[in-house]
């Protein structure tokens, strides 16, 4: 059986159909990008995966165990771990204290939330700033802490929603390089992005979405030749 | 061993000091204030000293702006004195019984307000606690309403009362010290800071919120009761929503979210208003007037004025707008 | 008819609560926050209509426009040094402008109640009435001319305003603003100024109510009080924002309490609304009118 799936996931706000029998699933391990014009329902679908929006219908299971509906908070402590577009920390806390309260409330000991928020400053050269508040910090900086954030305890599943979105060339270098490397030792990531050459470089996998419904789902080449994918982004003239 | 990296511990630890460093100049200021009356004030204002600490674990450490916690102190003092009045108990059982009652009230208001923000949030604990009063003063037949109710004393003379209060702060201080460089002072500081971030990484909201409105609820319980058995007397009044303008005042003077400026806050905004009284009476409105300028211009309050004087690192300012790489 | 009756009478209550609650619903649609010190702008209009007639002779009837300047200037002037923070970038609350507005609000609402205090006096005075008629048939019922006369200015301000907000020109761009203020600044519209506008005419309809009321309810430094407290249920009964909402709401609420007066409680009728307020606060925030936020 799969490690995540998303079965047939429905979602409205009022009249607007976000999410449209949405499913598709992942093996553990796997590093699978998720694409989408705006408005498709990617981030939607990452509310619903982490628990900050409930859907209207569908079901999604993670290692066996249905997850739906259950709170934030409850889906951190099982493992599913996620950032947000806009990012978010806690900005009058220091970036050591950000990355020590997740690691407390996911359940470490003090000594060892401390050692393991160090050697993650230390991974995404961030020690030099570990005593600032985090709303001192500059965008990219705040980006990759609560990307570390996700990091103190490893996830079952990590999901990335468009990490990359405005950050600095060597910022994104030492994100792609984390997630490679700990793809290397088998973390599960979603990865949400525009960003087409990033997808290519570190997914092996893609989902596309359009319009709430999961269009077309293979390996990332054939993704982005896909027709339908194209007509998505650009129009039926184009495809 | 304690959480949260050096800074934060060493900033903590020094707020605590100088608290304690403050309790200690209050405890030896008998020898020269020899003036009942004046011990008196300092009595008083050291119960205001328990709701603004009790407010400020709420409001500037948990982001809870609860317009509530007059309303607790009152709660706490009609426990007490209700007892007394009906069971003819003393302080033994009172005070006691003024922490539980407030406490578990505050329980249920913190279940009731889990998921409001801002402004709902202190509409509803401003409903509440005006609920609270209304009840307490209307309810003539069980309560004596405005008459107020008599409450037995502990001690006979007036300065044992000021040595418990210093006593109660002392402890309560101590808590708050340990409470603060624990996991439970992260959660809070992480549900104040972004409550939905807090719980994407696993803090557990309603258990912490919860609890923070107990503990704040529990300490007005029990300064209500202790400034009732000071007071011999208790009366709706002590639930006035400007008794909360009063302590919110003292804490946004003294200095939201830290461990120093709710002490200082009350103290000398107490004392001081007495002083005013004399002159005539325009204590209120310098003491609102203050705070809409520490608020509107100057936001660490007077703790943090010392601070800037002093030279340390300046107020750290909330960015609204990151620096530029 | 004792029904024709509460209703009626809870009715013209409701018509002075509307006065209050709109203002207040639409400050919140603008800046998104609670005025605490609403209350004091229907204090001061409560003050000086009823201190220009017994101090400087003046006509009651002069009484009201004269409130209605002083709650513009006061409400203008307030929006102007405190409000700023609100919408203005960066402050040092940066994220917490609800807790500023909270605590500013609030402490404006004392810093206001104890000036009046000291300027004026803690004693009441009795405002006077517009007409000295003290008993007025219509109909099956009774009430005072002055009670009458108020009620009819009050509606026919109440009309007036709710027609500028909906059709006037600044009256759409307030509603631009509420709705979305970003957008709005894109398309051009002064948002800072709209923001004024909505603080300085919240100011005026509460102090015309003090003014209109002055004859009921007598002056004194914390008579804003209540009304308040009755005007925060209206808003969230009614949907923060929104005017007819306010309206609606504040007609109910009056009827509610006339009637809960008699035949539940007089004692706790002043409870009715609070527990109102947060049966809606806790299952339905957004009123019967408004719009619910959405979250993340």
């Amino acid at each position: 059986m799969a490690y995540l799936v998303v079965d047939r996931v429905s979602k409205s706000f009022g009249g607007l159909k976000a999410l449209d029998e949405a499913s598709f699933s992942l093996e553990a391990g796997e590093l699978v990008g998720l694409i989408g014009p705006n408005g498709s329902g990617k981030t939607t679908l990452i509310n619903i995966l982490s628990g900050h929006l409930s859907c209207d219908s569908g079901k999604v299971e993670l290692n066996g165990e249905t997850i739906t509906g259950l709170r934030p908070e409850v889906l951190a402590r099982r493992g599913v771990l996620r950032m947000f577009q806009l990012t978010r920390s806690f900005p009058r806390m220091s970036a050591f204290d950000n990355l020590l309260v997740t690691g407390c409330a996911l359940g470490l000991s003090q000594e060892a939330a401390e050692a393991r928020a160090l050697s993650l400053l230390q991974d995404l050269s961030l020690t030099r700033i570990m005593d600032l508040d985090a709303g001192q910090l500059s965008g990219g900086q705040m980006k990759l802490l609560e990307f570390g954030s996700c990091f103190m305890v490893p996830p079952r599943i990590a999901l990335l929603d468009e990490p990359f979105a405005a950050v600095h060339p060597t910022l994104k270098e030492i994100m792609s390089d984390f997630i490679r490397r700990r793809h290397a030792e088998g973390q599960t990531f979603i990865l949400v992005s525009h960003d087409m050459p990033v997808i290519v470089e570190l997914c092996p996998r893609t989902v596309c979405m359009n319009a709430g419904r999961v269009i077309a789902d293979e390996a990332t080449r054939a993704v982005l030749t896909d027709k339908v994918v194209i007509e998505a982004y650009l129009g039926e003239a184009a495809a | 061993m304690s959480t949260g990296g050096h800074p934060t511990n060493r900033r903590l630890r020094i707020e605590f000091i100088v608290s304690l460093a403050i309790l200690l100049v209050v405890a030896g200021l008998p020898a020269i204030v020899t003036n009942a009356y004046w011990q008196g004030v300092i009595v008083v204002s050291m119960y205001f000293a328990m709701l603004s600490i009790a407010w400020n674990i709420l409001a500037g450490y948990a982001g809870q702006f609860s317009l509530a916690p007059a309303a607790f102190g009152m709660i706490g003092a009609y426990a007490t004195g209700l007892l007394a009045y009906y069971y003819h108990t003393g302080y033994a059982i009172g005070i006691p019984a003024a922490i539980v009652v407030s406490g578990l009230i505050g329980l249920v208001l913190g279940r009731i307000v889990l998921r409001l923000r801002g402004p709902y949030l202190a509409l509803t604990t401003l409903s509440f606690a005006e609920i609270m009063r209304l009840v307490i003063s209307n309810s003539i037949e069980i309560t004596r309403g405005d008459l107020g109710l008599n409450v037995p004393g502990i001690f006979q003379e007036r300065l044992p009362y000021y040595y418990l209060m210093i006593g109660v702060l002392l402890i309560i201080q101590v808590g708050l010290f340990y409470l603060l460089r624990s996991r439970a002072g992260l959660y809070l500081r992480a549900i104040r800071d972004d409550e939905i971030a807090a719980a994407s990484r696993g803090v557990r909201i309603v258990y912490w919120k919860t609890f923070a409105f107990t503990l704040s609820a529990a300490i007005c319980g029990l300064g209500g009761a202790l400034y009732g058995h000071f007071a011999h007397f208790v009366s709706p009044e002590l639930g006035l929503l400007q008794q909360t303008g009063v302590v919110i005042s003292m804490v946004v003077i003294g200095g939201l979210g830290t461990m120093v400026g709710p002490l200082i806050g009350a103290l000398l905004v107490y004392v001081t208003s007495e002083f005013l009284r004399d002159v005539g009476n325009y204590q209120l409105v310098v003491f609102a007037f203050l705070v809409i300028i520490f608020a509107r211009f100057f936001r660490a309050g007077l703790w943090g004025l010392v601070l800037l004087l002093l030279g340390v690192r300046a107020p750290r300012p909330l960015a609204a707008a990151p620096a530029t790489e | 008819m004792l029904t024709l009756d509460l209703l009626i009478n809870g009715l013209i209550i409701g018509v002075f609560y509307a006065l209050m609650a709109i203002g207040l619903s639409l400050i919140f649609g603008i800046l998104k926050i609670v005025n605490f010190a609403h209350g004091e702008f229907y204090m001061v209009g409560a003050y000086a209509y009823t201190l220009a007639a017994l101090s400087l002779g003046i006509s009651p009837w002069l009484g009201i426009p004269l409130a209605l300047v002083i709650g513009l200037l006061l409400g203008l002037v307030v929006e102007r040094l405190l409000m700023r923070p609100l919408y203005s970038g960066y402050t040092s609350w940066g994220v917490m402008r609800d807790e500023y507005a909270v605590i500013v609000t609030f402490a404006l609402s004392i810093f206001l109640i104890n000036i009046v205090d000291k300027v004026v006096g803690p004693f009441a005075y009795k405002g006077p009435p517009l007409v000295n008629i003290s008993r007025v048939t219509v109909g099956p019922l009774a009430m005072s001319g002055h009670r009458l006369v108020a009620a009819l200015i009050a509606i026919a301000v109440i009309v007036t305003v709710a027609l500028i907000i909906r059709y006037s020109f600044w009256g759409r761009q307030i509603q631009a603003v509420s709705q979305n203020r970003l957008g709005a600044s894109l398309a051009g519209i002064d948002t800072a100024k709209a923001s004024a506008i909505v603080f300085a005419l919240a100011g005026g309809l509460a102090a015309v109510s003090g003014a209109l009321l002055a004859n009921i309810f007598n002056p004194t430094p914390d008579v804003g009080v209540f009304p308040a407290i009755k005007s925060y249920t209206i808003v969230v009964l009614g949907g923060m924002g929104s005017v007819p909402g306010s309206i609606v709401a504040s007609l109910v609420l009056g009827v509610l309490e006339s009637f809960g007066g008699v035949y539940i409680s007089y004692q706790y009728r002043d409870t009715f609304g609070l527990f109102i307020l947060i049966l809606f606060l806790l299952f339905r925030p957004q009123g019967l009118f408004g719009e619910r936020a959405r979250e993340v």
